[in-house]
């Protein structure tokens, strides 16, 4: 008995295919493909020895008087942006089909405007005065999270994607920017609070109190013009605004077949003392037209954070 | 060796290990820059306990003038609605540093400001709303100069947290009042400060 198959008689399919052959063609296909990859002419980039750069670590993130009243300055600095783009827009002064008593209150939001130019200045000057740098642009994460979202659902509306119809711009954007100002003096109030407890200087708490009265008073006056008589929530209402909250979240999903369009979500009427104490929680906008399931732009206005702060490592010029 | 040998031993092996721990000790001075923090304290210092007292005995003034005020009667329902919400926010005010202050809290009003005020609320429901629009102006006002005196965060926060509604409540009476004029809404002219009176 031999292993020798070199003889020139061909042999039968079978015995080509028994399990020996198939191991003898597998072996060959192997060693085919190692000389193929091992043929290869291009030897690429040899090893190197050393060292690399290190990973790049984080600024340390400073928190001081300084910083947080220029982050108010940026704060102050982004509302007044935001009403010289609603005046320049003139949406203030035309008619609303949600809010028919309104009025136009171009005067009025030009009174606001007047405020939070005067109030960066002022934080600013406590910036200074702390050790820091005057921060004399926008806050950045409020303009490019929250207010410059806004602008554009109202104003142009959202395209239409592989997965999502188009939203058409605002069906009133007379009531959006209302209610933007509305929201924008509500936040200036309650970051101003905030700041009591956080900076270490009266002087400091003193000025941020002078400038939240004023905001605060301002938020209780758009919102007495956008809901006139609007005083102050009484026990049913809150309890009637908790049902409603309810309501719709149990509601955002339409069956597929549903003859009628979805409901748009509701856009609660701002009150002039939304609680006994002055309130730190955030402050929501709703606006917008609705997406294909009825659902509007929710943005929820907080007070500077971690994450909105104007720490020495930044700078209005790099952005 | 004795059991009192041993006990002896024992001590004086005791005393060598722990020298150096104790000499260190007596060496050690205390650095040239001794760790200092610019933090404020949160609990209310002695002096800032004194004036929260007063503030609490101001609001506890407000309260018992809004009372007077509901008990007069006359109100629209829209007029009662709003006079008894800020009537119950001065109450929670009053115990809100009741709260703070604990046993330092004074728990009562002020009695020279209760009369002094007392008949401005009582009369007829648009005097009563102009008066309360001035007493608000005014704790506004009377706030804001004691918060420049706190030390205490939690006494500054809680203030604070009076403070800026109180500055809504005056708009709100205007409105309620009738009042148009942005300069009264917004209290361009703010009352002043209670401090020292009474």
């Amino acid at each position: 008995m031999t292993n020798d198959r070199s003889n020139s008689t061909p042999q039968p399919l079978e015995q080509q295919f028994d399990r020996r052959g198939l191991f003898r063609i597998g072996g060959l296909s192997a060693t085919a493909l190692a000389l193929v990859a091992c043929g290869q002419t291009e030897a690429g980039e040899i090893g190197r020895v050393g060292v690399g750069q290190p990973t790049p670590e984080l600024e340390a993130e400073v928190v001081n008087d300084g910083v947080l009243m220029r982050t108010m300055a940026g704060v102050s600095t982004s509302i007044a942006n935001a009403y010289a783009h609603i005046l320049e827009g003139g949406a203030l002064a035309g008619s609303s089909d949600t809010l028919p008593d309104l009025g136009d209150q171009t005067d009025l939001v030009t009174l606001f405007h007047e405020h939070h130019v005067e109030a960066a200045a002022r934080f600013n000057e406590l910036a200074v005065e702390a050790g820091e740098e005057a921060w004399e642009c926008g806050n950045t994460r409020l303009d490019s999270a929250y207010i410059s979202p806004i602008f554009t659902r109202v104003e142009d509306g959202v395209p239409a994607t592989g997965a999502a119809q188009a939203i058409p711009p605002s069906d009133d954007p007379t009531r959006d920017m209302i209610n933007l100002v509305h929201a924008l003096e509500s936040m200036s109030a309650a970051s101003c609070q905030a700041m009591v407890a956080s900076v270490s200087m009266p002087a400091q708490r003193v000025a941020a109190m002078e400038i939240g009265v004023r905001s605060a008073r301002q938020a209780a006056l758009v919102a007495l013009r956008i809901n006139p008589g609007g005083y102050a929530l009484t026990p049913a209402q809150e309890a009637a605004t908790q049902d409603t909250v309810a309501a719709e979240e149990t509601t955002t999903t339409v069956a597929a077949d549903a003859p009628v369009a979805p409901p748009l979500t509701p856009i609660d009427l701002p009150v002039a003392i939304p609680g006994h104490f002055g309130l730190l929680s955030p402050t929501t906008w709703i606006g917008g037209a609705g997406d294909e399931n009825g659902v509007r732009l929710r943005v929820n206005f907080e007070t500077p954070s971690l994450n909105s702060l104007a720490y020495p490592f930044y700078s209005c010029a790099a952005g | 060796m004795g059991r009192r040998a041993l006990l002896g031993a024992g001590i004086g092996g005791a005393a060598l290990s722990l020298l150096p721990f104790l000499s260190g000790s007596a060496g050690a001075t205390p650095p040239e820059e001794a760790a200092t923090t610019t933090a404020p304290p949160r609990r209310p210092t002695t002096a800032d306990a004194e004036m929260l007292g007063q503030l609490q005995a101001l609001e506890l003034t407000a309260q018992a003038l809004y009372t007077e005020a509901v008990n007069v009667g006359g109100w629209s329902d829209e007029q009662a609605a709003l006079v008894s919400f800020i009537l119950e926010a001065h109450r929670a005010y009053g115990q809100s540093l009741s709260g703070l202050l604990g046993r330092d809290a004074p728990g009562r009003r002020n009695d020279e400001l209760f009369d002094a005020w007392r008949a401005d609320f009582t009369g007829a429901p648009d005097q009563v709303l102009a008066a309360a629009y001035d007493l608000e102006s005014a704790l506004v006002a009377t706030h804001t100069e004691v918060l420049a005196s706190l030390e205490g965060t939690n006494g500054a926060a809680s203030i604070s947290s009076m403070l800026i509604n109180e500055a809504r409540f005056c708009t709100a009476l205007a409105d309620l009042n009738g009042s148009t004029d942005n300069s009264e809404l917004l209290v361009d002219d703010e009352a002043d400060s209670l401090v020292g009176q009474g």
